[in-house]
């Protein structure tokens, strides 16, 4: 047998593919898949949620949240007002089954909080943001709504899918993929919980609505926040509280759709509330009621 | 293109060689196969979507192998052989290696 | 702040990516124009994966040789690697990787053929081995191919 020297053609080993298309298919196709899981993984725990009674979830939560215990001020008049505004204003949602408790905690930033079983926190902060007892109602609506809404029920339930979707890519491709489809899930995440606080905002509206007669309330408590206060708009989009300007449009279109009185006769605060008098000044102190 | 796996192809002579030529292909299995895999796991038994994957993937370097002759002008390939090692965890790859010769 | 963070948090993998990608094609090209180059200048060097030695071959001498290489990908290809694994099909990736090393490996071999002095290659037998990346499982460091044959030392030259 004799030898031949040739050599084979090029390219049979490889394919001819450019890897920068490629690569956006590929991209897309991830970010699209793990957007569509997570959001139906969204919808069907905010279809399963309502069906969840709410003596159960109180009993899943009763033993495990007494954490800020140590962080709540003992100033027990403080507390005793407090509580005296939220039954006032929770007396408008007859049917809850919620054992509501107070606690106030020592933060300087203005904040608010739902604990999961029944506990609402308020930092220092924002109380001494506040001016009226209109915005106090409206912050404890809010996180009533929260309640209302199942909202903590939700977080578990999307915060389980999100961990599921993570180990499934995890297993499946490498450390890119998961950082990939990481952000495109948290960002889809995202977009759930801001609708939950805008909910949550609407159903305080109707609370403050009932108690007040009109929801002034609102609108300050934004204006306070946001001169303490100024995001730019991408960390705005980021955050899970929608931007302040966007809430405040979003609140006075709830209202107007309800037919709630927009302005109004803003109630005093009770002095105790009130640490040290506040610098801002509180629109509508100052100017007739309409 | 006639492949055999023994030194010449039985019954004919080898009037030429060239010399090696290969085939490969790089295959990835998908998360949904993996999955079920897992569950199958759990009992055992045969991994139909990977027993598939492979034989598709095998036939694929198999005819690129081919190809590499067909391009030298041989007519067979002697002396097959297959060789599978996994690249990452989850893609392998396939890869077959010959003699390309003529025969008469 | 946190748009800031979100924003690195794209961003550097992003650059490095791009980095690799620029980078890794241009040092493949490189590759692929050397192995060209050798495999010609190296073609008249005959191997063969069958054991029969060709009639006609009058054989002085023989030994066992080795060629071998170790190549990584670059963090462009690793990534795409990775996604496409989350779908499965062809990883053209690393096929263009399994290529380069099989044929830099058997180019060694002849090389290393030539140099000790011997005329012909019979019995090629190519072995790949992954080197594992540092995160274990689905991180590739690179790839091994070892190539390894007979060497003949002929008294007459093939024809």
């Amino acid at each position: 047998m004799n030898f031949d020297p040739s050599l084979p053609d090029e390219g049979i080993n490889v394919s001819r593919s450019h890897p920068l298309r490629e690569a956006l298919l590929l991209v897309l196709g991830v970010i699209g898949v793990t957007v569509a899981v997570v959001a139906s993984i969204g919808f069907a725990v905010d279809w399963v949620a309502p069906l969840i009674p709410p003596d159960a979830e109180v009993y899943l939560f009763a033993d495990s949240f007494d954490p800020a215990a140590e962080q709540a001020e003992p100033d027990a008049a403080r507390v005793e007002a407090l509580r005296g505004i939220l039954d006032r204003v929770s007396a408008h949602w007859p049917d809850s089954v919620y054992p509501f408790r107070i606690q106030i905690w020592d933060e300087a930033q203005p904040n608010a909080l739902a604990l999961p079983g029944g506990t609402i926190a308020v930092t220092t902060g924002l109380l001494d943001t506040v001016t009226s007892e209109n915005e106090l109602a409206f912050v404890l609506g809010h996180e009533l709504g929260h309640f209302h809404n199942r909202d903590h029920l939700r977080g578990l339930g999307r915060g389980v899918g999100m961990t599921l979707v993570m180990f499934a890519v995890g297993i499946g491709g490498g450390g890119g993929a998961a950082q990939l489809a990481g952000i495109a899930g948290q960002l889809t995440q995202r977009g759930f919980d801001r609708d939950q606080e805008s909910a949550a905002d609407a159903f305080g509206l109707g609370l403050v609505a009932a108690e007040y007669g009109h929801t002034a309330g609102a609108r300050d408590l934004f204006e306070h926040l946001r001169q303490s206060d100024d995001g730019s708009a991408l960390s705005g989009y980021l955050s899970t509280h929608p931007l302040h300007q966007d809430r405040i449009d979003r609140l006075e279109a709830v209202a107007r759709a309800a037919g709630w009185p927009l302005t109004g006769k803003r109630s005093a605060l009770d002095s105790v509330l009130r640490a040290e008098p506040t610098e801002l000044a509180a629109p509508g102190q100052s100017a007739p009621d309409e | 293109m006639i492949l055999s796996n023994v030194e010449t192809v039985p019954g004919k002579n080898i009037t030429r060689f060239y010399g090696v030529v290969s085939g490969s292909t790089v295959r990835a299995k998908n998360v949904g196969r993996d999955i079920m895999a897992s569950f199958k796991n759990l009992v055992g038994g045969e991994l139909k979507g990977y027993t598939e994957l492979l034989t598709e993937a095998r036939e694929e370097a198999l005819l690129r192998m081919a190809q590499q002759a067909e391009s030298l002008g041989a007519n067979a390939i002697v002396n097959v052989r297959f060789s599978t090692s996994s690249v990452a965890q989850g893609a392998a790859e396939l890869f077959a290696y010959g003699t390309a010769v003529q025969v008469d | 702040m946190d748009a800031q963070i979100a924003l690195l948090q794209i961003g550097i993998p992003l650059a490095l990516l791009l980095l690799g990608y620029f980078i890794g094609s241009a040092v493949e090209r490189r590759h692929y124009a050397s192995i060209r180059e050798q495999e010609l200048r190296w073609r008249s060097l005959p191997a063969v994966n069958f054991r029969t030695v060709p009639r006609g071959w009058t054989v002085e001498d023989s030994t066992l040789l080795m060629g071998n290489v170790v190549i990584s990908v670059d963090y462009f290809k690793r990534f795409l690697a990775g996604l496409r694994m989350l779908f499965g099909g062809r990883v053209k990736a690393y096929e263009s990787l399994m290529d380069r090393a099989r044929r830099e490996a058997l180019i060694r071999l002849k090389v290393e053929t030539v140099e000790q002095g011997y005329h012909a290659l019979v019995n090629v037998r190519m072995e790949t081995s992954r080197m594992a990346g540092a995160r274990g499982g689905n991180s590739v460091a690179g790839v091994e191919v070892l190539a390894y044959g007979t060497a003949l030392k002929l008294r007459s030259r093939p024809t």
